[in-house]
């Protein structure tokens, strides 16, 4: 019986980790190459929650459509903010950075409150249900789960095989060799920040459907933590050791949670967020390259 | 002689802007309050300042310091106050509590600071902040969710009459105690061995060591002041102040944010920009909250944006390079 619950709820976590990774391979795409933090990060997901919202209650959209249109808005976002604020911070010390990007997701926070109120919003995009002999599943997070693997298998035949991704993985490497070379680096900086914020604001899209108690403003807050757990995980400069980094998350966070809930006395959910932070902190401190990393 | 006593002359404008602050709450009806959170902000960036200012440590998780102290403060009273004879020395264990609780918080940080910088260092401090508030809330210890209320323990034992005086007066005039205490310590600090060595440090590590300077002992006795001013003000100002704690009240990054808003509004790392920083931050906030009440962050943001691209070096570092070479030079650190 528990290992029936306990495969049932693997097999969500594996759903989730697969949005958690994509959702965090905006975080460690940006640290690899401007080498700034994004305490602002859950934010960005927050404005993609936001535009599937609209987008589907207002418009009658489905989130298929919602993705690209996130990721345009994501861009623009992060070229705004990376030609206003980000550009003057790269080489300044991590103070004001952490502060600059802090400040950015209370503005984005404070915006989405005064358009649509601090209310807790949600939607249901019917789909069915797949019925598995351990759990039943809507087809609504399968296709997310998808939706995030197709995102960043493209996101790794770009980097892997296009000159401007080889550009980009050179900047990452050494910013002054690529500058020798002929890169124009503040323009790969420019683009890394606004498809480092795209791929969030996407992936904002995607986790609308693992939330069942709706979406508000205040949101993005836990995303921006549980990404910083995540990216640690994945060594924090790689964005695909982000991805495989929260699909292990998810198995973790699950799995953790029905043993949890086992022990009588506690609180399973805290608990849960509590292991997540411990291995953050052990990981830093034992292994900073990350699980995965050399 | 007159060589001690002038290195500290920096801390005459200070003490002059708190006593000025404690003469307003004092004597003008209904200021109390008001300068009552001025002295809380000023007390906040002058002890956050200590860490970050003169170790370039990025301490995001800082609210931990003021959070444990206030469960410090909480602890004492909530166990303490069914003995009759402690009477007020409640207050003196709650106090013991909190810089026990801010100590080993502070140790562990220095344990990070041996191995990570930078924004490393920042996300492990972030992870002990919410890994400690979680723990709190899943294991259930401490009250957890739901918190610790023991305001009525408080004046069962020392009586409505004390209580009230405690909590509307003394709490508040130990944050000034603790700011002015800050602000010495700093000043201190500065312009003694301990503070050439971690201006060593913070520039060049390795070099520093190669010197033969023990790094690792004199960031310890930072991160412990750091600690010990923080926990000291949540144990006031939160702890004995209010009555109850929370910890999804308490371990709030937000706080932090706030310390280094303070901060570098006035200027990172000397020894006036908290209290500046503090005077500017505490009254735009609370003239924002009476004027636009739920607009503060909406109008607050923008402005850290602005400030940090356009003046990083805050209020002091503007006014340093006005006064260079002026007879005022001295009076500003």
């Amino acid at each position: 019986m528990i290992f029936t619950l306990l495969a049932g709820n693997l097999t969500h976590g594996l759903l989730l980790g697969g949005v958690y990774g994509l959702a965090t391979m905006g975080l460690s795409l940006i640290f690899g190459v401007i080498n700034v933090v994004n305490v602002g990060h859950g934010q960005f997901i927050m404005v993609g929650a936001f535009v599937t919202l609209t987008m589907f209650t207002a418009l009658g959209l489905s989130p298929v459509i919602a993705l690209p249109a996130a990721l345009i808005i994501g861009m623009a976002l992060g070229f705004f903010f990376f030609y206003t604020v980000i550009r003057r911070l790269i080489k300044a010390p991590e103070l004001t950075s952490l502060l600059a990007t802090f400040a950015m997701g209370i503005l984005l926070e404070e915006i989405a409150k005064l358009i649509f109120g601090a209310d807790f919003r949600g939607y249901n995009w019917g789909l069915g249900k797949i019925t598995l002999p351990i759990t039943t599943i809507p087809m609504s997070k399968v296709y997310a789960f998808i939706g995030s693997v197709v995102i960043a298998f493209f996101l790794y035949f770009w980097f892997s095989k296009t000159r401007l991704g080889t550009a980009i993985r050179s900047v990452m490497e050494d910013s002054e060799g690529a500058r020798v070379c002929g890169v124009n680096v503040g323009w790969i900086y420019a683009l890394s920040f606004a498809i480092g914020i795209g791929l969030t604001v996407m992936s904002g899209v995607l986790l609308t459907m693992f939330i069942p108690v709706g979406i508000n403003p205040y949101m993005g807050g836990v995303y921006t933590l549980k990404a910083f757990v995540i990216a640690v995980l994945g060594g924090l400069t790689s964005p695909y050791g982000a991805f495989f980094a929260g699909l292990i998350f998810g198995l973790i966070e699950n799995g953790a949670y029905t043993l949890f809930a086992m022990i009588p006395g506690v609180a399973p959910f805290p608990l849960t967020v509590s292991l997540a932070f411990w291995m953050l902190f052990f990981l830093l401190l034992v292994k900073p390259t990350g699980l995965l990393g050399k | 002689m007159k060589k001690t006593i002038s290195k500290y002359y920096p801390l005459i404008p200070v003490f002059a802007a708190y006593l000025i602050m404690f003469i307003i709450g004092f004597f003008m009806p209904g200021m109390w309050q008001m300068v009552a959170l001025l002295a809380f902000y000023c007390a906040l960036g002058q002890s956050w300042n200590i860490f970050m200012g003169m170790t370039g440590y990025v301490d995001f998780g800082y609210v931990t310091f003021i959070a444990l102290g206030t469960y410090g403060m909480s602890l004492g009273i909530t166990y303490f106050a069914q003995y009759e004879w402690l009477g007020i020395g409640i207050i003196g264990i709650g106090i013991i509590f909190a810089m026990f609780l801010a100590s080993l918080s502070a140790l562990l940080e220095a344990f990070i600071a041996l191995r990570l910088r930078g924004a490393y260092f920042a996300i492990a401090c972030i992870g002990i902040n919410e890994g400690l508030r979680y723990f709190i809330e899943g294991a259930k210890i401490w009250g957890g969710s739901e918190g610790l209320i023991y305001f009525g323990a408080l004046v069962q034992a020392l009586g409505r009459g004390t209580v009230n005086q405690l909590t509307t007066f003394w709490a508040d005039f130990s944050v000034f105690i603790i700011a002015a205490l800050a602000a010495f310590l700093n000043m201190h600090y500065m312009r003694s061995k301990i503070g050439y060595a971690l201006t060593a440090v913070r520039e060049d590590e390795d070099a520093a060591k190669v010197m033969g300077i023990n790094a690792n002992k004199y960031k310890t006795i930072a991160f412990l002041t750091s600690g010990w001013l923080g926990a000291g003000v949540g144990a006031m100002a939160w702890g004995l102040k209010l009555g109850y704690v929370y910890p999804g009240d308490v371990f709030v990054i937000h706080y932090t944010i706030e310390c280094i808003v303070v901060v570098l509004l006035g200027g990172a790392g000397t020894l006036m920009g908290p209290v500046i920083g503090g005077l500017i931050y505490g009254l735009s906030k609370y003239w924002l909250a009476v004027i636009m009440p739920g607009f503060q962050l909406l109008i607050f943001a923008p402005i850290i944006i602005i400030i940090i691209v356009i003046a990083p070096e805050g209020v002091v570092g503007l006014l340093k390079s006005k006064l260079k070479g002026t007879k005022l030079e001295m009076f500003i650190e």
